[in-house]
Order: structure tokens, then C-alpha cells, then sequence
């Protein structure tokens, strides 16, 4: 035997990784490895390239590649489709931010995870199914056998994620690739997945690049991070090290941007501007235009990402070092008091709500099933001018509340006031001025617009309809003026929706709802459908609208975090009724629930947590 | 990305032809002459009988021959063009028509209206197109306008179902919720909010009946109905024809390239449109 | 459970759509400005003649009255008499019916498997060379109705060519597989004319599941390509496409009426067309009925297999 050095080899080297679609430069000369048992975090909003890079360390894309990618000493790109086939599910696996789609809806479940068993290993089928039992008992799913025989459509979310876990650990790989793989869930259950990796880590010592927009998220995974930004790696080092004392202005704004659940109450701030175009990437540091701190260096000249004097955290910015003393210090806001604005008659009242569904019997003259109660017994209030927000996990009938207050939906039972007058539970039904009092910000802006009116008839329509505000030139000036009122200008007047980014889109929503000068405007998951950055700027500007217009808003939200920074009263909400309500700083910082106590412990912050909330089953 | 993408299923996705799509415009604007020109082009008359030239094989003097009456089977052919178009397009835009105004409703109202509707179009679906349409130009009898009556009650129902399903899909989105929201009234969502975004599905649609069309009318023509004798409709020249196929023929191949040059030229226009309104404003990779 | 309640509701529907149809089919001929007699007679009969066919049809009483008892009468297997004939039509349409299903389902047997295999095969590589060809012979089968393709069949391989019969000119009561050579040309007319729609519709429903993430998540697990083909797309690829070559049975029977028009073949379809020239109105109805519940039942049986191949309803 010769003598070999001590240092491990990496189980994934990515040197100098570049992926284009066409013209567009999605990934620029990403550098990094993993070694074998390291969780490492790439971070990065929509455009950084982050799925970009995961899927190309399994030769999986569609653009072009260059640069090298070593998964366990084999050269990923020169591999043979063969030796790639033998790579895939058996050195390298992944698992999928989408489970319901990654596993195919006509196999059972049993079958998939034994099909990895049996290509990476000659082992006979019913063996196979056995050792895939195994695996669904390893990811605690309870009655692992009959579990194998259901089909994905079945289980739930995140039984589903449990059994893409299991289907990669199949066959022992060395490297396992987590893409999102809990976005999209509720964070009860992300709680209980992110335990669930954790576990495996230590017992498999198998090494994860995990892939995520989440900073909590990876904290609690991963031993180091990296920041990706318009397909560039700005940042990497440990999570300690990237999350605690970052060296770049963006990580820095990212950050700031982040509403926490826990330490004292900031103002978000947003990032001004928007992703360079990636068909002809600036030739000085990319984050230049958007950045507090550049000058003209960094519009020049390109920073490499060096080691700053912390030692092995690198950062590309040429004042690595000088971030914190340089980036101007970060606002704290007072927590609101809401004691005078309790003397005041509410402008909203939900009055013991109640809404069932009813699923279609499976025989016709047939009994169906048991009716789902969405909305049972509710009843809330909402002051003039402030905010309260309903905030619960999917399926907890949170939206179907909004609807019925917007009259979408009519509910068995129950009222809803404004005001002085009760609302007819159908919104066509009600007087033109309700109508007119009571507007929506919905969740998705891509859904939310026609994608063929531009943004001029968009925000127009509500003041041709409800009138009062002028025809022709002087509509145009108010239409202007809206739009101005959430920081966009004349110059998106004649827009289509496909011509704006997803915050620009929901701006114009945002617009159009108070086009008609509402009293009450229901915001329903506002920004979970937008990146961090831009959730800061969209929240910022509900409030600054709030408080010029005094308008009251039902906020409607999953996110503890964005509740936290935008509400004024909380009201927590699970099956349909109201668990706990309250200001945010009590319902916060001292639950009375325990359901209350595992949603804020479940919520992942910078701080690793120890292990999931016991109750918590997903 | 934004937009409506046409459903994957229900259509035929032919792959891109390049060179043969300028070939189905050319055809159709050749058509589209054809009919401005019409019997001006023919060198003779396509009804009046000529027994000297019976049967004659194409020359110079009757390029694709003469009939059994001596008719000349070019001035036929070039006479038969009208018709037959005029009678697609009119269909077509008929059934369009009713199937579009029929599937804007039943897909937003939904429940018992949406029932309702969608089972009488069910029931005229359950009709092989072929035999209703002979049904009906039976029983209204052989004149051009039923002829066209017939077949749009073939394509209503179609293109109801298929307008239908996007309209389904469509009323769920949230900026439809917003217009009811905001207290608008049903009319102003079907024509102002939905049409627009089923239009191009539409014209699609229509392209596609366009051609579906020339062969029904063909077909119908070729089984004697619709059409009386005299009349040169390219499937009855083809019905009369087919008994000389040994001796003569012409009488039966230049009517059938003519119908062949026809529908293949509405397809592949068709197809050129669907590929230009299929893809809005270029989707970005990633 | 549920999927005994998905084909009960199915048969429940059939049964709506099959009574709705009747209505329709007597509404057509018996509401429309044409008047049956007129029909039947041409613009030529007299005053007297018209008459004289009305009653012998019946057309004398009321109308409701007359639907019910014609409705009935269908119920019993009765149609009413043949005005050409002068006799009763169930019999005569029995035997029809028989030799066009015997055409019909040789064409469905050859063409759907063959049309979802080129279908699938275009899909692979959508655009690649293969997927022009498959592409181009189906745009052509697609814009050509059946009697032109079979014209040109019958010019080629009866007449320049002569190999087979360029006629199917038989005794209706003769068994048609007693001379399979005379069934070549109609059934391949017939599966041309398949085989551009169901291959077609077939390659569009393979590239999206195969553009689908447990396809990704198949290949990403090391699958060999055609296993991914065959074990991952396809399970996800036949029930819907089964479901849609259901949709083309009424293609299918509107191509046997010419195609049997065309080779004299003793089928529903002839029948129908000198039904029509000889005016032959009550013989028109039974068909369109007969052919209308025939569709529907192939369409339920197609929707019934989709869902026996799905496991998505069937558990």
C-alpha cells in the first residue's frame, strides 16, 4: 500500500461550473465541494441558478455546461449514459421540492422504491420489496407494509416526501441532492422532514447539498451555505459564519429582508431593483446596481470570491471585510399598540361564520361522505385602519373565510357586517357602494390579472365601474396615480401582465384594489408566491397604504413570520375554527395554546432547533 | 407562461413542416382566387353539354380530360372550388359561433345550466358527424344553405366542449374571482373577461372546422346528398365518375386532387396559425 | 367502490344520452320544416299522393303520440317497415349491423395498437426524422376523406396493379370473412384514416408525460430509457389515450358509410346510403339510432377500460 494523504477525498467537487439557455448565462463559474457527511446549503432566490447547478451535478439539464463536476472521483460530465445511469440513484439521489409529481401517480409506492432497490443491486423482487418496507419504516411512516401498497395520490404531502426520501436512500448513495424539498409544505410538517434528514445524516453519514430560498430552513440542516445570486456564487461559508456575520451586502439584504418570528421587530427592507439581465451580465460585481454600499470599483471590476480575514469564508465583494461598518445600521419599529383603537366601532364583523363542503357521493341515491367543516362558528373583528390577520396551515380554512367575507363564497350560517350594514352573503347581490367597500388581493399575481387587458384597463376597471373619479384624461391621471401609490409609473400603463415581474404584477393588484377606494381590502397570502425580497417591498407598501388611506385589511397568511410584521390583532386558525386570537407580541410571546406553541416551535429560524415538537406528525 | 395553452389532448399536434406551411397558405390564397375569379378562369362551360368530346383523355385542348357528357373535367374542377369552400367556411363559422356562446356560458355558470346544456350536446355528440349531417340535409333537402346548417350542428357541439373545458378551467383562476368580487355582471365576464382569453383557442378551433368541413361537404357530396346533379361539387363528380374509373380515370383523379389540395391546404394553414397563437410573447427557459 | 359508482353514473348517463338521442333522431324527422312525405316523395307528388304516404306512415296523428309508440315499438326491436322494401327493418339490420361491426373492429384491433406505438415512437424525439414522416402521412390521411384514399387504393392494387378486388359486392346475408381479400382495401381506407388521429393525439399526451417530474425522478434514479418508457409512461400514457380513441368511434362510422358506399359492402353504411336515395325515411331513422347507441356503448366501454388502467379511480 502506498502512502495516501489523510484529507477525504470530496463527494462532490464543482469547479467552475457554467450553464447557459441560449443567450441567457444562468450559472458563472460556481466553485464548490462537499465532503463525505457535510450538509451543505446553496441559497438563492428565483434566477440564482441554484436548480440549475443541482441538477447539473447529475448531468440533468437542458442548456449548455461547462466546467467540471466530480461526484465521488467520477468526472459527471465525461460519463458514459451507461456509467451515468449507474451514477443516478446509486452514488448520487435526489429528492424533489414537488413530491406529489416526482413520484408517478400509476405505481404504488412499495413498487418505486423497490425498482431503485433492484437497478443498482441483482436482489430478487421480493427481497426488494422488503428492503423498501425497511426503508418506509426508517422514515417513520406508521404501517410501513401497508403504506407500500398504496398509490402517491393516498398519502399525504408529507407521507409523500417521506417516501421520495426513502426511494433515494435505496441504495445507500453517497450524495443526496434536496431541491426545495420542503417548500410547499406546512411548516409543521417541514419541521418534522428537516428532523427526519437530520436523523439520516447521522446515522448514514450519507452528505446533502440542499438547495433552498430559506435561510431557516437551512440552518437547520446544513453545516456550511452558500449564497447564489444571478448565477454566481457571492458568499460561502459555515452557517454560523454566512448567517451570523455575512460578508456580502446582499447576503446583508437578504437577511433584512427576512421577517423573523423571534428577536426584536425590524422594518423590512426591501432590495431596490431587479436581477441584471443574464443575457449580457454587467463585467463589474453583479449586485452593483442594487447594492447600498458600491462605488466605482465595483462597477468595473469584478471581485473574486477570496477568503475574507475571518478564514475560510469567502465572499465576492471587494469590501469583504468592511460590510458591517460600511452598510448604513438597520431600523427597529415599536411594537404597535392597539389600546385607543379598541374604543372604536369595528368595520368589519364576521359573525359566527360557518361553511361545510360536501363531497359528491361515490354512488348516485348514495349517502356521501361526512361533510368537511372549512368554516365553523367563526367570528372576528376588524378595527378602521388596522390589520388582522388569519393565519393557519393549509386546509385550515383560512381562505374560504376570505371568500365568504368577499361574498365568493356563501356560508350556511352566520353574517358579515360592515359597518352598519349587513352584507349579503353573494357579492353580485350586494349594494354597488359594498361592492366598492370590500376588494381582494389575491395570492398567485400570475392568476390574478388578464393576461389581456393592460395595466391601464386593469386598474382602471374598478373606477369605471364604481365611477366618481372621472373620464378620459382626468381617469388616466388617477389611474397614474394609483400606480404611482405602489412606486410603479406611467411607463407600465400600456403592459401586459407577461411583460412584468411577479412583484410588478402584484403591485398592479395591489392598485387595482384600491382603485376603488376601499374600506376594507383582503389581502389573501399576499407574497408566498414571491421571493423574499420582493415580500419585503410588497409589505412595506400594504402599510404605507394602510396608513395613508386608513384601510382595514383581513390578511390572510401561513407565515408567522410576515403576520408578525404586518398585523395588528392575530388570530390563529385550525379545522375551521379560531384557536387562539390576540395582539401579535401576546399571541407571540406567550401562547396560551399548545397547537400555537408547536406552529411558532415548528417556524425554522437561524437558531438550529433539537428536535421537532413532540406532537407534531405529518 | 401567461395566456392560455391549447389543451394537449383533444387536437392533432402536427410537428413543424417549415416549408410546407408557406405551401398551405399558398394553396388556400390560390383557392381564395379561385373563388373571387371563378367561372372566368374556366375555359368552358362546367354544365353545358359537349357530346363531340365524350370521354376524351386530358390534352392540351381539356387538360384533365372531358366526362362522359363532354364536359370539360377542368372548368368543373375550377367550378366546384367555390362551393365547396364557401360552404366549409360558412359552416365553420356557424358552429364556431354556436359552440363558443354555448361553452362561455355552460363553463362559467356551472351546476344545472352547465348540466343541462353540456347533455344536449352530448346527446347531438353521440351522432356519428357523417350520419347527422346526412340526417338533417335528408329531412331540410338538397340546398346549399342546409347543407351548411347541417354540418355547423355537426361542429356545434364540438367546438362547445372544447371551449367548454378551457372555460371550466379558466373560471377558477383568481382574476375571475376578482371580477365577481368587484360586482361585475355575468355578461361583462363572459364577453370581456373570458373572450379574450378562449379567442385564439377560437380561431384555432375554427382553422381546424374549416377543413373538417371540406371533407363532410365532400363526403356528403360524394353520397349523393345535398348536391343535385348539374351542380360540379368535386364529391358528386367524383360519385359519377367512379363508374368509368377503368376507362377513364381522369373523371376520378382530378377531383379527388382537387379535394386532397384543398383540405391539406386549410390544414397546414391551420397549423401555421395554431403555432403563432399557441406560443404568446416567447416563454424564457428556467 | 368508487370506480363501481364512476360506471354506474356512466351507464346512468348513457342511458340520459340515449333517450336524449331519440328524442333528437325523431325531432330531426319529424320536426323540421321537411315534411317526411315531401321527403319521401320528392317536390314532384301530388297533393293525393302526399296524403296517401302520411297516413300510411302515421304522420296523421299527434306527435307525441307517434314518438311513443315508435319508441316503444325500438324498445321491442321493432323499427317499423322499410318503405322500399315493404319489410320489417330489424332483421334486415341485424345482418348489417353485424358486417360493419366485423369491419369496424378489425380496423379498431390493427389501428389503435399500431396508431399509440407510431405515436409514441414520434414522441421520443419530437422533430427527429421519424417524427416528420409519421407526422407528413398524417397531416395527408388527416385532409383526405376516405373515398379519395380508397379511389387511389383501388386504381393502384385493382386496376395498375391488379392483386385485389376493387369491390366488396356481396349477399348481405353472405358471411364477409368468407373472403377476407375483398375486406383488404376497405379496412386499410379505414385505418389510415385512424391512424392520423389516434397517432397524433397519442404523440401529444407522450411528450407531456414524458416533460412530467416522475419521469425526471425515474431517469434521476438511474432508469434505462425504454424501462422509463415503458414501465413509468406508459401506465400514465393509455388510460386517458384509451379514453380518447373512444371519442373516435363515431370517426370510425361515419368512415365505414363511405367506405362501405364505396366498395358495395353489405354494412349499415350502404344501407343508409340507398336508404337515402330511395327515401327510405323510417330505414334512416333506425340506423341513425342503432349507430347513435352503438357510439355511446363504445365510448362507455373505452371510458371503462381508461379507468380500470387507472389506479388513481379504480382503488
Amino acid at each position: 500500500m502506498t502512502v495516501m494523504s489523510k484529507i477525504e477525498p470530496p463527494v462532490l467537487a464543482v469547479r467552475d461550473l457554467s450553464i447557459s439557455y441560449g443567450p441567457l448565462q444562468a450559472v458563472r463559474g460556481v466553485s464548490f465541494s462537499i465532503a463525505p457527511g457535510e450538509a451543505m446549503g446553496l441559497i438563492g432566490e428565483s434566477g440564482s441558478g441554484k436548480s440549475s447547478v443541482a441538477y447539473a451535478v447529475m448531468r440533468y439539464i437542458k442548456g449548455q455546461a461547462s466546467g467540471e463536476v466530480h461526484v465521488a472521483g467520477q468526472d459527471v460530465m465525461a460519463l458514459s449514459e451507461q456509467a451515468l445511469g449507474k451514477l443516478r440513484g446509486r452514488t448520487a439521489a435526489m429528492v424533489y421540492q414537488d413530491p406529489m409529481s416526482a413520484l408517478n401517480p400509476a405505481i404504488k409506492v412499495g413498487e418505486q422504491i423497490a425498482e431503485a432497490i433492484r437497478l443498482h443491486g441483482r436482489i430478487g423482487k421480493a427481497l426488494a420489496w422488503k428492503r423498501g418496507v425497511a426503508l418506509l419504516e426508517r422514515v417513520h411512516l406508521p404501517r410501513p407494509a401497508e403504506i407500500a401498497h398504496r398509490y402517491p395520490h393516498q398519502l399525504s404531502g408529507g407521507q409523500q416526501q417521506r417516501v421520495v426520501i426513502a426511494m433515494a436512500l435505496a441504495c445507500d448513495p453517497q450524495l443526496l441532492i434536496m431541491d426545495e424539498p420542503t417548500t410547499g409544505l406546512d411548516v409543521t410538517t417541514e419541521a418534522v422532514i428537516l428532523d427526519l434528514v437530520n436523523e439520516l445524516r447521522r446515522e448514514t453519514g450519507v452528505a446533502v447539498l440542499f438547495i433552498s430560498h430559506n435561510m431557516g430552513v437551512v440552518a437547520q440542516v446544513c453545516d456550511r451555505v452558500g449564497v447564489l445570486y444571478a448565477g454566481q456564487l457571492i458568499e460561502e461559508g459555515t452557517t454560523e459564519q454566512v448567517l451570523r456575520q455575512p460578508r456580502h451586502p446582499y447576503t446583508v439584504a437578504l437577511m433584512r429582508a427576512m421577517p423573523a418570528i423571534d428577536g426584536p421587530r425590524r422594518r423590512l427592507a426591501a432590495i431596490p431593483g431587479r436581477l441584471p439581465d443574464l443575457r449580457s451580465p454587467p463585467p463589474g460585481c453583479i449586485f452593483t446596481p442594487r447594492c447600498a454600499m458600491a462605488t466605482a470599483e465595483c462597477e468595473s471590476r469584478m471581485p473574486d470570491l477570496a477568503n475574507s480575514s475571518g478564514g475560510g469564508h469567502r465572499s465576492r465583494c471587494h469590501y469583504r471585510d468592511e460590510v458591517a461598518l460600511r452598510l448604513p445600521p438597520e431600523p427597529l419599529v415599536a411594537e404597535v399598540q392597539l389600546v385607543e383603537a379598541r374604543q372604536e366601532r369595528p368595520r368589519l364583523q364576521i359573525i359566527a361564520v360557518s361553511k361545510q363542503f360536501r363531497a359528491r357521493p361515490a354512488l348516485p341515491f348514495m349517502r356521501g361522505p361526512a361533510p368537511v367543516r372549512a368554516v365553523d362558528d367563526v367570528t372576528l373583528d376588524i378595527p378602521p385602519g388596522r390589520t388582522l390577520a388569519v393565519v393557519g396551515e393549509s386546509g385550515s380554512g383560512k381562505s374560504t373565510l376570505a371568500r365568504c367575507v368577499a361574498g365568493l363564497i356563501v356560508p350556511e350560517d352566520g353574517a358579515i357586517r360592515l359597518e352598519n350594514e349587513v352584507l349579503d352573503p353573494l357579492v353580485q347581490k350586494r349594494g354597488r357602494a359594498a361592492q366598492q367597500a370590500v376588494q381582494f388581493v389575491f395570492q398567485n399575481p400570475d392568476a390574478a390579472l388578464n393576461p389581456h387587458w393592460t395595466v391601464a384597463e386593469i386598474v382602471g376597471r374598478p373606477m369605471r365601474l364604481y365611477g366618481g373619479q372621472g373620464e378620459g384624461k382626468a381617469l388616466r391621471h388617477r389611474i397614474i396615480e394609483q400606480l404611482e401609490a405602489v412606486k410603479l409609473g406611467e411607463r407600465y400603463l400600456d403592459l401586459y401582465p407577461r411583460e412584468m415581474s411577479g412583484g410588478e404584477k402584484q403591485r398592479v393588484s395591489i392598485a387595482r384594489a384600491f382603485a376603488g377606494r376601499p374600506r376594507l381590502v383582503i389581502c389573501d397570502e399576499p407574497t408566498s408566491a414571491l421571493d423574499i425580497s420582493v415580500q419585503a417591498a410588497i409589505l412595506n407598501e400594504l402599510l404605507a397604504l394602510q396608513r395613508e388611506n386608513g384601510t382595514s385589511y383581513l390578511f390572510i397568511s401561513h407565515d408567522l413570520g410576515v403576520v408578525r410584521h404586518v398585523a395588528h390583532e392575530v388570530a390563529i386558525m385550525r379545522h375551521g375554527r379560531i384557536v387562539e386570537s390576540g395582539p401579535p407580541a401576546a399571541v407571540f410571546g406567550d401562547p396560551r395554546e399548545e397547537y400555537t406553541r408547536n406552529l411558532i416551535a415548528a417556524i425554522p429560524t437561524l437558531e438550529r432547533r433539537e428536535a421537532a415538537p413532540a406532537l407534531l406528525t405529518a | 407562461m401567461s395566456g392560455v395553452a391549447l389543451p394537449a389532448h383533444r387536437r392533432i399536434v402536427l410537428p413543424r413542416l417549415g416549408v410546407a406551411d408557406l405551401a398551405g397558405a399558398a394553396i388556400v390564397l390560390g383557392m381564395v382566387m379561385l373563388i373571387l375569379a371563378g367561372a372566368s378562369l374556366s375555359p368552358y362551360s362546367a354544365t353545358a353539354f359537349n357530346p363531340m368530346h365524350s370521354l376524351e383523355a386530358p390534352s392540351l385542348a381539356f387538360p384533365f380530360g372531358t366526362d362522359e357528357f363532354g364536359r370539360d373535367v377542368f372548368s368543373r374542377v375550377l367550378a366546384g372550388a367555390r362551393p365547396t369552400l364557401l360552404l366549409a367556411v360558412g359552416a365553420a363559422a356557424l358552429g364556431v359561433a354556436l359552440g363558443t356562446v354555448t361553452g362561455l356560458t355552460a363553463g362559467y355558470r356551472q351546476g344545472p345550466v352547465d348540466e343541462t346544456i353540456m347533455r344536449f350536446m352530448d346527446a347531438l355528440m353521440s351522432f356519428p358527424g357523417l350520419i347527422l349531417a346526412m340526417l338533417v340535409v335528408v329531412m331540410l333537402g338538397p340546398a346549399p344553405i342546409n347543407v351548411v346548417a347541417a354540418i355547423a350542428l355537426v361542429f356545434w357541439p364540438r367546438s362547445a366542449r372544447l371551449v367548454r373545458s378551457i372555460v371550466v378551467d379558466l373560471a377558477h383562476r383568481e382574476f375571475i374571482e376578482a371580477a365577481r368580487s368587484r360586482g361585475e355582471r355575468a355578461s361583462f365576464i363572459l364577453f370581456r373577461e373570458l373572450l379574450p382569453n378562449v379567442l385564439p383557442i377560437i380561431v384555432v378551433d375554427f382553422s381546424l372546422r374549416v377543413t373538417s368541413g371540406v371533407l363532410l361537404a365532400a363526403s356528403l357530396a360524394y353520397l349523393g346528398i345535398g348536391v343535385t346533379p348539374p351542380t360540379p361539387a368535386w364529391g358528386l363528380m367524383v360519385r359519377d365518375g367512379q363508374q368509368f374509373i377503368e376507362i377513364a380515370p381522369w373523371l376520378v383523379v382530378f377531383p379527388c386532387l382537387a379535394i386532397a389540395l384543398a383540405s391539406i391546404g386549410t390544414v397546414l394553414l391551420g397549423e401555421r396559425l395554431r403555432h403563432r397563437l399557441a406560443l404568446p410573447g416567447g416563454g424564457r427557459a428556467q | 367502490m368508487q370506480a363501481l359508482g364512476f360506471i354506474l353514473r356512466r351507464v346512468l348517463l348513457l342511458v340520459v344520452v340515449l333517450f336524449a338521442v331519440s328524442v333528437l333522431t325523431f325531432a330531426i324527422v319529424n320536426v323540421l320544416p321537411g315534411d317526411v312525405a315531401t321527403a319521401v316523395l320528392g317536390d314532384m307528388a301530388t297533393p293525393d299522393q302526399v296524403l296517401a304516404v302520411r297516413k300510411t306512415l302515421g304522420l296523421d296523428q299527434p306527435l307525441a303520440e307517434r314518438y311513443l309508440r315508435w319508441l316503444l315499438g325500438v324498445l321491442q326491436g321493432d323499427f317499423g317497415r322499410s318503405l322500399q322494401h315493404g319489410q320489417p327493418i330489424g332483421p334486415i339490420l341485424m345482418g348489417r349491423l353485424g358486417n360493419s361491426a366485423i369491419l369496424g373492429l378489425i380496423t379498431l384491433a390493427i389501428a389503435a395498437p399500431l396508431a399509440v406505438a407510431l405515436g409514441v415512437m414520434a414522441a421520443l424525439k419530437p422533430g427527429g426524422v421519424l417524427d416528420r414522416v409519421i407526422g407528413g402521412i398524417a397531416v395527408g390521411a388527416y385532409a383526405l376523406p376516405e373515398y379519395v384514399i380508397g379511389l387511389f387504393g383501388i386504381l393502384a392494387f385493382s386496376i395498375w396493379w391488379p392483386v385485389l378486388p376493387g369491390s366488396s359486392l356481396m349477399d348481405p346475408n353472405e358471411n364477409p370473412l368468407a373472403r377476407p381479400e375483398a375486406l383488404i382495401l376497405p379496412i386499410g381506407v379505414l385505418i389510415t384514416g385512424m391512424l392520423a388521429f389516434i397517432s397524433q393525439v397519442t404523440r401529444a399526451s407522450m411528450i407531456q408525460v414524458m416533460g412530467s417530474a416522475y419521469i425526471r425522478t425515474a431517469v434521476l434514479k438511474g432508469v434505462p430509457r425504454w424501462r422509463v418508457v415503458m414501465k413509468h409512461a406508459m401506465p400514465n400514457l393509455l388510460p386517458p389515450t384509451i379514453a380518447e380513441i373512444g371519442m373516435y368511434f363515431g370517426y370510425v362510422i361515419g368512415g365505414l358509410v363511405v367506405v362501405e358506399t364505396l366498395f358495395s359492402y353489405a354494412g349499415l353504411g350502404q344501407l343508409v346510403t340507398n336508404a337515402v336515395s330511395y327515401r327510405d325515411v323510417p330505414v334512416i331513422q333506425a340506423v341513425v339510432l342503432i349507430v347513435a347507441a352503438a357510439y355511446g356503448i363504445g365510448n362507455l366501454l373505452a371510458d371503462v377500460a381508461a379507468l380500470l388502467m387507472n389506479p388513481r379511480l379504480r382503488s
